[in-house]
């Protein structure tokens, strides 16, 4: 069993950008995208806005073919200068920055960094009507995504994630599927359990073993434990499930793990006294996990959250 | 020995369980009976709060035994019984309550 830690995700993302060369932008972008045209008022595009819960649109005209951006910021400026009723034109940023659906992913990299805009619209390369978008949040699941896919499938991953050697590589894992999924949405630290208990229900009613369900339901105990422990904030735990082979995802939108090599020491502990009192924060959550999971990667920066993912793989004796 | 058979042993049964048990664990600190904990165990503990209960039905412990004279909370009793997990408590130390139950076990 092997063991990982990134202590950062942009040393990640650097350490990994060749294997995502060949991502483009079409594979990415959010498609269809919310437009406003440019004859429509501000206020339009406003309530637009509003109602999708963005904070940019790209301006059309009658063919879709772009023409501007409008952002929160111009419609602040609308705002206060009391020109909600003017027309989109007016208002708008013109020279948008846009991308081309085959432009690959480093180049979208590169205009984030270079113009430090929150999205980029992307044009037809002949008729530059508007076909889709790219925020920053695209960017990083399409990251995460393709990262999860490396795990498994791509041998290459060896060489910044460890070695290891696998019992079986599951030849057909579809990422897409998720099987299970659960919100830790509790603060209340005696409900911790609650998803790994449905888990553990989930997966015996699949009929796995009871002995491989229960390492699994352990490793997941202890990342839902920790959610609810430490990140202050809410959570999800996702399983992905395969005849021989189950992954486990938790992640929390918390305050992250600052130090990730003190946190992987056996009874290192950040846990409250009241917590602890309940008998959790014995700091032998993360070696739980490590135990019971044939691959474990931790992603966490402070402020960032953490995201665990654990492989397991049904062993000899568990059938 | 079978659940049923505990309360025999003079502790008190506040959650009826069944099944077989074949082992036994000591401990308060969660992890370590998560890590720990073999299936069809009888646990001792002073945890009454409702965690203990998923903690059993993870590592499949059958039966608890709450010792000291605490007592359970009441969302706790109601997991249990959900959960089918077995609750027992007793006025003696977790020591003394281990040592009527390993001689039958």
């Amino acid at each position: 069993m092997e063991i990982e830690l990134m202590e950062n995700i942009d040393d990640l993302i650097k350490k990994i950008q060749p294997y995502f060369s060949e991502l483009s932008v079409g594979d990415f972008m959010s498609s269809p995208v919310i437009t406003v045209r440019e004859d429509q008022t501000v206020f339009y595009a406003k309530e637009l806005m509003r109602a999708w819960r963005i904070s940019g649109l790209p301006v059309v005209d009658m063919d879709g073919k772009l023409k501007g951006i409008i952002s929160i910021e111009d419609i602040i400026h609308a705002l206060e200068s009391g020109t909600l009723e003017a027309l989109v034109s007016e208002k708008m940023t013109r020279n948008v920055i846009s991308l081309f659906k085959y432009d690959k992913i480093m180049d979208a990299f590169k205009k984030f960094e270079m113009y430090g805009y929150g999205r980029f619209p992307v044009v037809d390369e002949t008729d530059y009507r508007v076909i889709g978008i790219v925020t920053k949040q695209d960017l990083m699941l399409a990251l995460l995504k393709k990262l999860s896919i490396l795990y498994v499938h791509d041998a290459r991953r060896e060489e910044f994630v460890g070695v290891d050697i696998y019992r079986s590589i599951p030849k057909s894992v579809k990422i897409e599927r998720t099987e299970f999924e659960f919100q830790i949405d509790y603060k209340d630290i005696s409900l911790a359990g609650t998803g790994a208990s449905e888990l553990k229900k989930f997966l015996l009613s699949k009929n796995f073993s009871p002995k491989f369900v229960k390492r699994i339901a352990i490793a997941t105990y202890e990342a839902e434990t920790n959610v609810v422990i430490h990140s202050n904030s809410t959570g999800r735990i996702k399983a992905y499930v395969e005849p021989e082979f189950v992954e486990v995802r938790v992640n929390d939108n918390g305050k992250g793990i600052e130090n990730i090599e003190m946190a992987m020491r056996d009874g290192y502990s950040t846990a409250p006294d009241y917590v602890r009192e309940y008998g959790f924060g014995a700091g032998m959550g993360l070696s739980n996990m490590k135990r019971c999971a044939d691959r474990m990667i931790i992603l966490s920066s402070k402020g960032n959250g953490v995201f665990v993912e654990m492989h397991f793989w049904r062993h000899e004796d568990e059938s | 020995m079978k659940v049923e058979m505990i309360r025999d042993l003079g502790f008190e049964m506040v959650v009826e369980g069944q099944g077989e048990i074949s082992h036994g664990y000591a401990c308060d600190l969660l992890s370590e009976v998560m890590g720990n904990a073999k299936p069809d165990t009888i646990w001792f503990t002073v945890q009454s709060h409702v965690n203990i209960v998923a903690v059993a039905v993870i590592t499949g412990i059958k039966a608890i035994v709450l010792c000291n004279g605490h007592d359970y909370d009441e969302e706790t009793i109601e997991k249990a019984k959900k959960e089918k997990i077995a609750l027992f408590k007793t006025k003696l130390n977790t020591f003394e309550a281990v040592k009527k139950v390993c001689n039958v076990i």
